[in-house]
């Protein structure tokens, strides 16, 4: 009986020990998307550490981009690298990159890895503020420079953080600037809103509220769901009920799906309908909508759908939507574009930064903002690293000769 | 007796040696950290459903409220980290208390009344409405705290002291009569066990574990959202890894940890699909072979599992 338990006891030790291993194992044999991870090696090659989500619910946010980044990289290495300002000479980049299947818990552990494991040269979040959010403070904490691809937040951009700079979109703050300055010029009185309850919308529709405000307008509606949401019908029928002028839905693509079918479902039209994704995923939303569904439809759009004037940094918007085509195969969004335009600033990061130090990286980005226009837009920061410099149109959808068109309002 | 104690020290050492020395075998914290913060929930399940038979699907709640009961300590009435890291744990508690007419349930109902529940207690953590306490869905900063060092070593205490809570529970009348609740209730209140206290103890017991552990998980990142808190899959994995390893023992939930977690890191973010396909063979023949968990492999044959 002794034996037996003794047996058992030490079975659970070398349970215990065996477990840990393979854990830890498991993690440095994780496949980088590019040949296994090395140890950071200055003059070699320069490695970009990044993750991306192949499930789960920001894939199809996440998987774009990454393809836009991985596009840039294939570019540059194509062309026998990019130029290395502290090493004064080209070098190719390779890409480690793992998957943290949308997982907040999971990125954690990742972040970790490419900075503590694998020492990439650069470090680039994956997509949205969800996923972004554990990554500030672990690369603060080991003063490695994150360039934040599309993570709004605004929790993340503090005074005495240096290390993060938001590279392809405006902080989510920034957004409502030109639609509230379009409903301001169209007179209207009576507008309502619905927004998800997250950081991302809840703070575009704070700034909205309060530029309407200024302008003596308060909305008849103005009511947050749950981000979860996938059934308008009721919410809209509420809003119509207010007779609002405008009714802007703020929420995630499968939120403005969920808006649009309700919308359509209902038969109800407004002077103005404006959802934000349309804008920048138009394919997603042609193929639930049909170009019927998004005629006169209200949105942001963005690159590719309008084009940015006085680019001077990489590739103008039909070059790169030819080459990217030519790549993979499909035509891109914007997220492609969005991941494309982390490559330039990485690139451009490289080409000025004295060093590879990341305090240096860090000064060569606040020495090049401002300077720098892409197909993206205007890349300009400010002294807490949040991009300022880009701003997003209102546009309206319109059909035309069977084709769909954008008209800018703003 | 003395047997027992003997193993559960060494179930404790072993812990206690593995976690002090993983961080300096191997750079990357965060996975021995997050092996601690899933253990211990695990033990958190163990204590309930391994005890009680009540399968906690909404069990992230209480780690949920511990995270935000940090926050709310620390941003709101600027507590010390430690005093907030157990009020994170007491948060949690209080919900457990308000939820605790949820053991009238039983089974199926009781499971999905709890996933309902924590639904509940994440809109209202991030209602809009609630800015001003929790920030609402504005995620929460607690860049001030951050030390994941300390907080590594604060999550491997908390693992300690609930394994010890468990081979407490498993070795005491308190355990057996728990045992004896979930057998049978209506004779175990007929032997002068008082059926309603005890569960309702157990359920605070268990919720006080995953505060802690939300608390210390939410000073580690010191950067979350209330989706990245209130995330099912936290329930998932913690109930996944109580049933592979065998509730009702202590070192049950330590091997279901350490092999599902392992396996995770191993092939879960190289190869998703694989991963999950692996996942749910694993235990689709776990449940058809081994209703009792990998334990019962060596119970089957006469070795006392602790």
């Amino acid at each position: 009986m002794q034996s037996r338990f003794r047996k058992g006891t030490l079975w659970a030790a070398a349970a215990l020990s065996g477990g840990m291993l393979l854990a830890g194992c498991g993690t440095t044999t994780s496949a980088p998307a590019s040949g296994p991870a090395k140890t950071k090696s200055p003059t070699a090659e320069i490695s970009i550490g990044t993750l991306y989500a192949s499930t789960g619910s920001f894939a199809t946010s996440s998987m774009p981009e990454y393809q836009g980044l991985q596009f840039w990289i294939n570019q540059v290495n194509a062309s026998g690298g990019t130029y290395v300002k502290a090493a004064g000479k080209k070098e190719k980049i390779r890409l480690v990159s793992y998957n943290d299947q949308s997982s907040a818990q999971t990125a954690t552990s990742l972040y970790n890895q490419l900075i503590t494991v694998n020492h990439v040269n650069m470090l680039v979040a994956d997509f949205g503020s969800v996923l972004t959010s554990v990554a500030v403070p672990i690369a603060q904490e080991h003063k490695q420079l994150l360039f934040d691809q599309s993570g709004t937040g605004t929790t993340f951009f503090t005074p005495n953080n240096p290390y993060i700079v938001l590279t392809s979109l405006p902080t989510s703050a920034l957004w409502p600037t030109s639609l509230a300055n379009y409903l301001i010029s169209q007179h209207y009185k009576n507008v309502a809103i619905v927004y998800c309850e997250n950081d991302f919308d809840q703070s575009q529709d704070q700034t909205l509220t309060r530029l309407l405000a200024k302008a003596g307008i308060t909305p008849t509606y103005n009511n947050a769901v749950p981000t979860s949401t996938s059934s308008y019908t009721v919410i809209l029928h509420n809003m119509a009920a207010t007779h609002p002028q405008a009714v802007i839905e703020l929420g995630y693509p499968n939120n403005d799906i969920s808006f649009m079918q309700a919308l359509q479902a209902s038969g109800s039209t407004f002077p103005t309908t404006f959802t934000i994704f349309p804008g920048q995923l138009p394919s997603l939303f042609e193929k639930n909508f049909g170009m019927k569904g998004l005629n006169n439809m209200f949105t942001y759009p963005a690159p590719p759908l309008f084009t940015v004037q006085g680019v001077n940094y990489g590739m103008p918007i039909a070059q790169f939507a030819q080459a990217f085509k030519k790549q993979t195969g499909s035509s891109p969004n914007f997220l492609n574009v969005a991941g494309y335009n982390t490559g330039l600033i990485l690139q451009k990061t490289l080409a000025t930064a004295t060093s590879l130090s990341q305090k240096s990286l860090r000064q060569a980005v606040t020495g090049f903002s401002g300077s720098i226009t892409t197909l993206d837009g205007k890349f300009q920061i400010n002294n807490q690293g949040a991009q300022i410099g880009e701003t997003l149109p209102v546009g309206q959808f319109t059909v035309s000769n069977g084709k769909l068109k954008v008209n800018f309002m703003s | 007796m003395r047997r027992n104690k003997l193993s559960n020290a060494i179930i404790l050492v072993v812990l206690a040696v593995l976690f002090i020395l993983a961080p300096l075998l191997y750079p990357n914290q965060s996975v021995p950290f997050q092996m601690m913060a899933f253990m211990t929930l695990a033990q958190g399940v163990n204590l309930l459903y391994g005890f009680t038979g009540y399968l906690p699907f909404g069990y992230v709640g209480f780690f949920g409220s511990g995270a935000y009961g940090v926050s709310i300590l620390v941003l709101l009435l600027h507590w010390s980290v430690i005093p907030a890291v157990i009020g994170g744990g007491l948060f949690a508690v209080v919900v457990a208390l308000l939820l605790s007419p949820l053991l009238r349930l039983s089974g199926a109902y009781f499971s999905i009344g709890s996933l309902a529940a924590s639904e509940i207690v994440y809109y209202v953590v991030s209602n809009p409405n609630m800015q001003n306490i929790t920030q609402g869905p504005y995620g929460v900063n607690l860049a001030g705290i951050y030390d994941p060092n300390t907080s590594y070593y604060a999550m491997l205490v908390i693992l300690l002291i609930f394994t010890a809570v468990v081979m407490y529970v498993k070795n005491s009348t308190f355990g057996m009569s728990l045992l004896a609740i979930k057998e049978d209730p209506v004779s175990a209140a007929m032997a002068g066990i008082n059926v309603v206290r005890r569960r309702v103890a157990i359920w605070l017991a268990s919720a006080f574990a995953a505060g802690l552990v939300g608390a210390v998980y939410g000073w580690y990142v010191s950067v979350f959202y209330p989706s990245s808190v209130f995330d099912l899959t936290i329930s998932i994995f913690a109930i996944v890894f109580t049933l592979f390893g065998g509730g009702g023992t202590v070192l049950g939930p330590i091997v279901g940890t350490i092999v599902l977690y392992g396996l995770y890191n191993t092939i879960g973010v190289s190869s998703p699909q694989y991963f999950q396909l692996i996942y749910g063979l694993l235990i689709v023949v776990l449940v058809m072979f081994l209703p009792q968990g990998l334990t019962s492999l060596l119970k089957r044959r006469g070795i006392n599992v602790p």
